[in-house]
């Protein structure tokens, strides 16, 4: 069986420093890590390698070259491949560009499932897996917080659907897009003591625009159909706030107020 | 006259609705015309709201079945050349939403919370990096703008007596739609955070002894809330999760309880009257949204006006009649 994760690399935003005197972000020495819902797709995959005997599971994304590191360390976890597909044209490309380029490469390859995460942290738009599927043709489905590991073939996966109100299992045909959210608890392991300076860098494939049949005013910010033309930091009412301590003084004020209010 | 397409999810027909007070926001002085495709069915609660209903018929389709769901409304776009396509940040809303703008070949917004005009472009406003930051974005494509918007932000408040007009749209499939729904279950979550008046709210602060919250929700007769990293610790259930990848919530008063107030977090809250926060960081930015700030511990608070609230209740009980 193969498996094709695909995957985002995002800033590191809990740990995100923001200056509130010029409001804006610090992105000096901001750390790219792998999105969590993709590290749970990845950590998916290698479960199946695990159970399936013969599954060869290939990590792609889009993504500047410094991540191989990172990518390396994905192969050193038994990863089978790696592709990233990087070219300074792709900067700045919104979702519909992001989407074209990652299928232009999937359209030329074989694989039975492709599995990815739901929301990203950075974006977090969760419109890349849906576009993937649109463009190769795809069913997709997102929110995924449970595959039945028993039942998983090549034919079907039974996937579990976390929504509001409800919550579903979807029998899905094979081929599809699987996005996975974090709550289906799948962990990538560390990387062992062993495997830490194995090379891997025959495995890791690094693809630009020419190699696939892009040109340049396809992708990026030339190639896109949205564009940012302005950010700013929200601004939010102010209150006139009244500040005490947590002790009895500061609770005895809380109760009056809420007691003047007509809570209690 | 511009046309306006939304997207009514069957399972949120009201919130669907409310979409058309972002078209009403996007042409505040030009008339526009109100269209709603649903899937297989008319929702009476539309009436008066649109000028046309279009019902999909399609027998083997379901509204999870949104690869085919994006070639009827293609069709149907194809027929009526719409100039703005709204589709609720619904589930379904948010996988369809994507696929048809790949489709249209059109650009997309996600999660939009505000419509802005600047000179003869309409921007639309989301949150981006877990809300710290508001970015406004344009079309640039020749195709409708689309959008996914935001749940529970916009109300509409424009006129509700329009001569609504039903249609009907054949959709045939040819193929297998290669979803199919095993199983479905009601959640038993009792209450929604959203119609709640009172809720009582923890986060990082307060960590594993979060349903110590509940006795303090209980005595004011509210629910418990949670903001992101109680739920991601899976300390609380996604339902209950207040904030930008969560839930936005109008209670009459809020009490946040060790929670630091992430633009994530604040973006969660509208029109809340009262919002009383405990912090151990009297500087935290929720402490500036809030009208009391209780500096100290959460848990010790919380404990604290639970007991003061008890007894107050006991002393202000009728005695029994002898």
């Amino acid at each position: 069986m193969k498996l094709i994760c695909v995957v985002k690399f995002v800033p590191d935003v809990d740990n995100f420093r923001y200056d509130f005197e010029n409001n804006k972000l610090i992105r000096e020495d901001m750390r790219l890590i792998l999105n969590p819902d993709d590290a749970c797709a990845v950590a998916f995959a290698l479960k199946v390698k695990e159970k399936l005997a013969g599954t060869v599971v290939e990590v792609v994304t889009m993504a500047p070259k410094k991540i191989v590191p990172h990518m390396e360390d994905l192969l050193r976890l038994g990863v089978d491949k790696g592709v990233i597909l990087s070219d300074k044209a792709f900067a700045g490309s919104d979702t519909y560009v992001t989407s074209k380029v990652l299928s232009r490469y999937l359209l030329g390859q074989h694989y039975d499932c492709i599995i990815t995460g739901t929301h990203a942290v950075d974006g977090d738009t969760a419109h890349v897996p849906a576009q993937l599927g649109e463009w190769l043709g795809l069913n997709q489905m997102s929110g995924i917080t449970k595959v039945d590991m028993e039942k998983f073939n090549k034919a079907f996966a039974y996937v579990d659907v976390d929504n509001d109100q409800t919550s579903a299992t979807y029998e899905v045909s094979l081929p599809a897009v699987l996005s996975l959210t974090r709550e289906i608890g799948y962990k990538l392991p560390y990387v062992r003591k062993g495997e830490i300076n194995r090379d891997v860098k025959s495995s890791i494939y690094i693809l630009g625009g020419e190699d696939l049949g892009l040109h340049e005013d396809q992708t990026g910010l030339k190639g896109s159909l949205t564009q940012v033309v302005e950010t700013y930091a929200k601004q939010y009412e102010k209150r006139e706030r009244t500040l005490v301590k947590a002790d009895n003084d500061g609770v005895e004020t809380v109760f009056h107020y809420l007691h003047e209010k007509g809570f209690i | 006259m511009k046309k306006c397409l939304i997207f009514l999810d069957s399972e949120q027909i009201q919130n669907s609705i409310e979409l058309l007070e972002v078209a009403r926001r996007m042409y505040p002085d030009e008339h526009w015309e109100a269209y709603g495709v649903v899937i297989n069915y008319s929702p009476p609660e539309a009436q008066g709201f649109f000028d046309f209903i279009i019902q999909v018929n399609a027998r083997n389709i379901k509204q999870y079945n949104l690869k085919e769901i994006t070639n009827a409304i293609s069709d149907i776009h194809k027929q009526y050349n719409f100039d703005v396509i709204l589709i609720p940040g619904t589930w379904c809303g948010r996988i369809l939403a994507p696929r048809l703008a790949v489709r249209l070949q059109t650009g997309l917004t996600a999660d939009v919370t505000e419509i802005r005009h600047k000179e003869d472009s309409i921007e639309m406003v989301r949150p981006v990096f877990s809300s710290r930051m508001m970015a406004g974005i344009i079309n640039k494509s020749n195709g409708p703008i689309m959008m996914s918007v935001r749940q529970n932000v916009f109300k509409y408040a424009g006129n509700k007596d329009r001569q609504t007009r039903l249609v009907e749209f054949d959709y045939q499939s040819n193929a297998q739609p290669g979803i199919r729904q095993v199983s479905v279950y009601e959640k038993s979550q009792s209450y929604d955070i959203r119609e709640s008046n009172v809720l009582v709210s923890g986060g990082g602060g307060v960590g594993k002894d979060f349903h110590r919250l509940e006795a303090l929700a209980e005595v004011l007769k509210g629910h418990v809330a949670a903001s992101r990293r109680i739920v991601d610790k899976g300390i609380a259930p996604r339902s209950i999760q207040v904030g930008q990848s969560g839930k936005t919530v109008s209670p009459k008063l809020y009490i946040a309880l060790g929670i630091y107030g992430a633009i994530q977090h604040v973006e969660g809250l509208k029109n809340v009257a009262c919002i009383i926060s405990v912090n151990t960081n009297a500087n935290a930015p929720i402490c500036s949204l809030s009208d009391i700030v209780v500096e100290g511990d959460a848990l010790l608070f919380v404990d604290l006006l639970t007991e003061r609230i008890r007894i107050y209740n006991e002393a202000t009980k009728c005695p029994p009649l002898l």
